[in-house]
């Protein structure tokens, strides 16, 4: 059994009369410990997808299970706890807490779980480690530049060890060197944290990092067509 | 876990608008609570526990202690009434009759039977003192404090210049904001076709079920003399001598319900506001692995932190002024004092609480049954 499968899953969204189908009748099934890229064109459901995926949405139609469960057999409150234990999700913008320092930010999903401060405290320095920023432990966002924000943003979403990541765009608003050097980092949680990873990109540079690329479009997958 | 940090963090995110509120706050709940303690003081007054055994004979028809003049020789009329235990003769002199802050009310009666009669007890000072010299006075205990008198000092006011024996409580609370002199020092004060003549008696009876009957006897007996009276038990005496304040305070409870409703709107406001700006914050703390439960907590924290700063600083300011302005409003010569009690306390806490969390149930609940995804979606 695959780590993520998805079988017949729609996705619909109504407007008042307007109706969208972002995702029609969806099949794929990713393996643990791979790192995924899904490219596809603005508005083609790259998003809804993750967040599937990410138990945050709800599909009409079809199953999903993640790492063998049935996330839509799960109540809201069940959802929440399976998303504190086994994912972390990296936005496009870091969505810091801005008043929060990046230590605190980083301990956030911490105080969901029954840990000591101390054991707390050990957590956040590795996460934060992790992504080189141990210096930084005391700073508030606007004192990090964007790339550091994003590696906070990266430092939450693995402090609680989850075992998959879902990142969206994540270099989305970076410049080549920072999005370098974030790309390097999910690269290294890959393959020595053994996290499955699922991203969404834009950037052919970034998806180039990916072990498998699958293209979604008009709410049905197509492999990527050859590069030359 | 870190609720407190983080709901005390997002009220710096808008330093200015906290502020405000929490100043919003701690007026309405500074007049509440100066609403709330005059209330607590008046109750006090009424609360005596010798009222009941206790008749008061007054000029019939007079209200002011300034025009009520009676013979001193009733006291023996009175004292012959049966079911009469004791008749304490008593001069009034006070600095204002009309509700006033910050009134004075002398009593002067014959210092023996003065001791014998009230239930005084010395915090302070001599009572031989207080007997042997014409000029000595005793001070209730809150008067004292809010004079800083003590003994050995000099109190002068208008005519009246005494000199402080000691500093009493007493049973009854309104006793504790009067000065005690004797009858005669304070005949003297007062105009000279006066001088054989006592403002008011108080009558002490054996059984508190007769007291009517003894009322009526004792005005049946002074009907023909020259000077009429009325009597009454303590506490209807004070009832009466305390009707305009009350009647004043009655409004008052429409003012401190105004406060709770300028509590609630100003929390509101601030929420309303705060959870608006933070619906994508509440999108990632939910994408994290908060329960909504844990969002509606976020927000009702923040306004029971707004709630509660701004009672603590109103509170404050309400004691700051009782404490400092001598405030004691009299009518009639009673004099009733603001009183910040435990319960007047405990009232405003749970007034500005209540309001805000009812303030902050709404955009609370709203906050968290929030769809993640729309939330993620908004600006
Ligand atoms: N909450 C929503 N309500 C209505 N329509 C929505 C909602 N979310 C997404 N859609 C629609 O679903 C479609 C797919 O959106 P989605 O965000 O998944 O696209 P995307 O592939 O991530 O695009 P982009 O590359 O621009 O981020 C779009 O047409 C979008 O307008
Ligand atoms: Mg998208």
């Amino acid at each position: 059994m695959a780590f993520i499968e998805l079988a017949g899953v729609t996705k619909t969204y109504t407007k008042g009369e307007v109706e969208v189908v972002p995702l029609r009748d969806v099949t794929l099934a990713i393996e643990a410990h791979e790192f995924f890229v899904l490219l596809g064109p603005s508005g083609s459901g790259k998003t809804t997808l993750l967040n599937l995926i990410a138990g945050i949405d709800r599909p009409q139609q079809g199953t999903l299970r993640v790492g063998g469960v049935e996330l839509g057999k799960l109540s809201s409150g069940r959802l929440s706890d399976w998303r504190a234990e086994n994912l972390g999700y990296v936005f496009q913008s870091a969505n810091l807490v801005p008043v929060l320092t990046a230590y605190e930010n980083v301990e956030l999903p911490l105080g969901l779980f029954p840990l000591s401060r101390a054991e707390r405290h050990r957590r956040v320095l590795l996460a934060l480690e992790a992504v080189g920023l141990s210096d930084r432990a005391a700073h508030l966002p606007r004192q990090l530049s964007g790339g550091q924000e994003q590696r906070v943003a990266i430092a939450r979403a693995i402090v609680a060890d989850p075992p998959l990541l879902v990142c969206d765009e994540p270099t989305g608003n970076l410049d080549h060197e920072s999005a370098e050097v974030v790309l390097a980092l999910l690269d290294r949680l890959n393959q020595e944290r053994k996290k499955t990873i699922v991203m969404v990109t834009h950037d052919p540079r970034a998806a180039a990092h990916g072990t498998r690329r699958m293209v979604l479009d008009k709410g049905r997958f197509r492999p990527e067509e050859p590069t030359r | 876990m870190r609720l407190v940090l983080l709901t005390s963090r997002n009220l710096k995110r808008r330093p200015l608008r906290t502020l405000l509120t929490v100043l919003g706050v701690a007026s309405a709940m500074l007049l509440f609570v100066l609403v709330e303690s005059l209330s607590a003081g008046l109750d006090a007054a009424l609360s005596g526990s010798a009222a009941a055994r206790t008749l008061i004979v007054y000029r019939q028809n007079r209200y002011c202690p300034q025009t009520s003049f009676l013979p001193e020789r009733y006291q023996r009329l009175i004292a012959d009434v049966p079911g009469v235990l004791s008749v304490l003769p008593v001069k009034v002199f006070l600095s204002n009759c009309r509700a006033s802050l910050d009134i004075v009310v002398f009593q002067g009666a014959p210092p023996a039977e003065l001791l014998k009669t009230r239930e005084l007890e010395l915090v302070s000072g001599d009572l031989a003192r207080f007997e042997d010299q014409s000029d000595g006075a005793l001070v209730g205990r809150e008067f004292a404090t809010r004079r800083r008198l003590a003994p050995g000092d000099r109190f002068r006011f208008g005519g009246i210049d005494v000199n402080v024996a000691g500093v009493f409580r007493s049973s009854e609370p309104v006793e504790e904001g009067m000065v005690l002199t004797h009858l005669e020092y304070l005949q003297r004060v007062g105009p000279v076709d006066r001088l054989g003549t006592v403002t008011q008696f108080e009558v002490k009876i054996d059984d508190p079920a007769h007291g009517q009957d003894i009322a009526r006897e004792i005005d049946a007996r002074l009907r023909t003399a020259e000077e009429p009276t009325d009597t009454r038990p303590k506490l209807a005496f004070l009832e009466t001598a305390t009707r305009d304040l009350r009647e004043i305070l009655r409004f008052g409870r429409w003012l401190a319900l105004a406060c709770v409703a300028v509590v609630l709107a100003l929390v509101a406001n601030t929420v309303l506001m705060s959870v608006q700006e933070r619906v994508k914050e509440f999108g990632v703390f939910r994408t994290l692995g908060y329960r909504p439960s844990r969002v509606v907590a976020l927000v009702l924290g923040e306004a029971l932190l707004l709630g509660a700063s701004g009672a603590t600083l109103g509170l404050a300011a309400a004691l700051v002024i009782i404490r400092t302005q001598h405030l004691s409003i009299g009518s009639e010569g009673v004099p009733v004092s603001f009183l910040l009690c435990g319960a007047v306390v405990a009232r405003g806490a749970l007034a500005a609480l209540g309001a805000a969390l009812l303030a902050a149930a709404l955009p609370a609940w709203n906050a968290g049954r929030r769809e993640i995804v729309a939330s993620l979606r908004s600006a």
